[in-house]
């Protein structure tokens, strides 16, 4: 499916925590749709009345669905989009989802400063932006991509440290891993197809200043 | 045979066209090819490869890394050209210096490009554009987005936006509020990298009064009619930032004196990948490809690069995405007319060989069978080629 019909605004949202806060907060200025809801088995919900489509998908998919322009619209977290290295507008940090990305290391096996780890090995979720940051600080490291449970690596002798988000820290205590150096913070952006932008730039703007003043509203609360 | 595993594969981002994809692609180059002579634009052209050095003279560093390289025997360090203005701007400083000014020159080429690949963004893919050099006049620049829409109308395209901007008016507003080098390098890779988020916070950094700050936030959403850009004057408090409304104001005059304002909407954030740009600036939009169809706009310094300043202005077209635009709106493409299957008895050759002859020099498209067939054999071959007519000599 193409986002080519004019009429359309085609709004991709991801799976999981960001979705909820983005379906409430899009629903505050009338984006919303009946059945909406990332349990759905539909997977494109339409408010034919609103002409607003919706595409629920996997999070790391969403920055994709949005610069090949299959959908013009995209809610994302800033290291998902980061990592992804798409390249699409991005429009306004909707404030929620915050986390930040860290490098952290097991307590016992920490070391003096940050470049003490040459040359080590560090498993994350987020090779692109671990390396950019370590290339940054004149670093040549080893990344080992791993899908999920990035905290394992270090446990099982994988790799030195890791790269991951966190929220509340708590994971990193339960497995004695402690934090060294945050990379990026991160919240939830909206972000908008290149060509979208600017065919479709009235209602696209429109929405963007709607949204901005509930954001300001919400933030003087 | 484990060791001819990848003769059957061909280089990641390239693509093979078969008979009707090749036929769409030299019926939409032979339509701008033939628009091209008729506003007397001579062809050009340039070799494949060029020395790096001259490819990345003018553009921004990080273009080098999209470039695919090589070495000559001499070691020194070749790529494959990855756009045409810069081999057309050699050309002109080294090669045309007696022509008479303003020159027009066109070309249809294949450029090479490391991208991460998708449908309509392939490392090689093909272009055909313009360059018109000499002349600084907005009657230039008019002249080449007039023809850029022509362009497109010919190709078969019909529901497309053309988004103009001028890059003088961003230095103008950074220069306005006396900004120093280092915060307007932010500015700009925050545009660059379309990254609205990013520009807001650099902008917060600024001490600047409120007003100016709202005003550099707005620059990438000023986008819109004539309104609009009267309205952008009470932004431009500065001789640079004025002059490049008025320039943009002028070639509107004359895009509509063309007849195609309704294509054109003004938009002064846009922003284009190659840094060589200093006046206007254009990128054209069709509903349903993620990307730009064709884009340009003028270059007054890269031809001083080479030695002898020229001002120019120009445009490329992608073919690819025109194609792939025409296929996703549902527009027919142009394909090749099979009109006759020429098949004979067999002792009949030499009358076959004539009678072809004949219907080729009416113009006719012919294909002629190699050995002679039974009528019911012929039949057979022409519905299985697609020809409309059988001509059987018996």
């Amino acid at each position: 499916m193409q986002s080519n019909n004019m009429d359309y605004l085609t709004i991709a949202l991801p799976k999981g925590k960001l979705f909820g806060l983005s379906a409430e907060l899009l629903a505050k200025i009338g984006y919303t749709a009946e059945g909406l809801s990332d349990k759905s088995r539909k997977l494109v919900i339409t408010n034919e009345e609103k002409k607003i489509k919706f595409i629920v998908s996997k999070t790391a998919d969403v920055p994709t669905y949005v610069e090949y322009g299959a959908a013009d619209i995209g809610v994302i977290g800033k290291d998902v989009l980061l990592e992804s290295g798409k390249d699409v507008y991005e429009l306004l940090d909707l404030g929620f989802g915050r986390c930040h990305l860290m490098m952290a290391v097991p307590k016992a096996e920490k070391r003096a400063k940050l470049t003490d780890y040459n040359h080590t090995r560090v498993a994350t979720k987020f090779p692109h932006i671990a390396e950019q940051f370590f290339n940054r600080h004149g670093m040549q490291m080893e990344y080992i991509k791993l899908n999920g449970s990035i905290e394992l690596g270090p446990i099982v002798g994988l790799s030195e440290s890791i790269v991951d988000i966190v929220e509340t820290g708590t994971t990193l205590k339960e497995n004695d891993l402690e934090e060294i150096v945050s990379i990026q913070e991160a919240t939830a952006r909206l972000i908008a197809n290149r060509v979208s932008f600017k065919m479709k730039f009235d209602r696209i703007h429109t929405m963007v200043n709607d949204l901005r003043k509930i954001l300001e509203s919400e933030a003087a609360k | 045979m484990e060791k001819d595993k990848n003769v059957l594969e061909i280089p990641y981002g390239t693509r093979d066209f078969l008979p009707s994809e090749a036929a769409s692609k030299r019926a939409i180059e032979t339509k701008f090819a033939e628009l091209f002579a008729e506003w007397g634009y001579d062809e050009v052209v340039t070799p494949t490869i060029e020395y790096l050095d001259n490819l990345t003279l003018g553009s921004s560093r990080s273009s080098e890394a999209h470039l695919f390289k090589l070495f000559d025997k001499d070691n020194r360090t070749l790529a494959l050209r990855h756009e045409m203005t810069t081999p057309i701007a050699r050309l002109v400083s080294s090669r045309l210096q007696e022509y008479p000014l303003p020159m027009k020159l066109s070309y249809i080429s294949s450029v090479f490009r490391y991208e991460q690949t998708q449908m309509g963004r392939q490392c090689e893919f093909h272009q055909a554009g313009v360059e018109l050099m000499g002349s600084t006049s907005p009657f230039a620049d008019a002249e080449i987005i007039a023809l850029a829409i022509q362009g497109l109308l010919r190709a078969g395209l019909t529901d497309f936006q053309i988004c103009l901007g001028q890059v003088e008016f961003i230095s103008g507003i950074m220069e306005q509020y006396h900004l120093d080098a280092d915060s307007k390098a932010k500015l700009k890779l925050a545009m660059e990298q379309r990254d609205l988020v990013a520009l807001d916070r650099t902008v917060e950094t600024l001490e600047l009064p409120e007003t100016a700050k709202t005003v550099l936030k707005k620059l990438p959403v000023l986008s819109g009619g004539e309104v609009m850009i009267k309205k952008a004057y009470d932004l431009a408090l500065n001789e640079q930032s004025r002059r490049a409304l008025d320039n943009l104001c002028e070639i509107y005059r004359l895009l509509k004196a063309y007849g195609v304002e309704r294509y054109v909407r003004f938009d002064l954030g846009i922003i284009r990948d190659f840094s060589y740009y200093t006046g206007m600036v254009f990128e054209a939009y069709t509903p349903g490809l993620g990307f730009p169809l064709c884009g340009g706009g003028r270059y007054d310094h890269l031809l001083a690069d080479f030695g002898n300043a020229c001002p120019a202005t120009g445009f490329a077209s992608g073919i690819e995405r025109i194609l792939l635009a025409l296929e996703r709106q549902g527009l027919a493409r142009p394909v090749r007319a099979r009109d006759i299957y020429l098949a004979y008895a067999a002792g009949k050759e030499a009358a076959a060989i004539a009678k072809a002859e004949t219907l080729r020099r009416e113009g006719k498209t012919v294909e002629l069978s190699l050995a002679s067939q039974t009528q019911s054999e012929a039949e057979t071959a022409q519905l299985a080629k697609g020809y409309r007519e059988l001509v059987y000599l018996a």
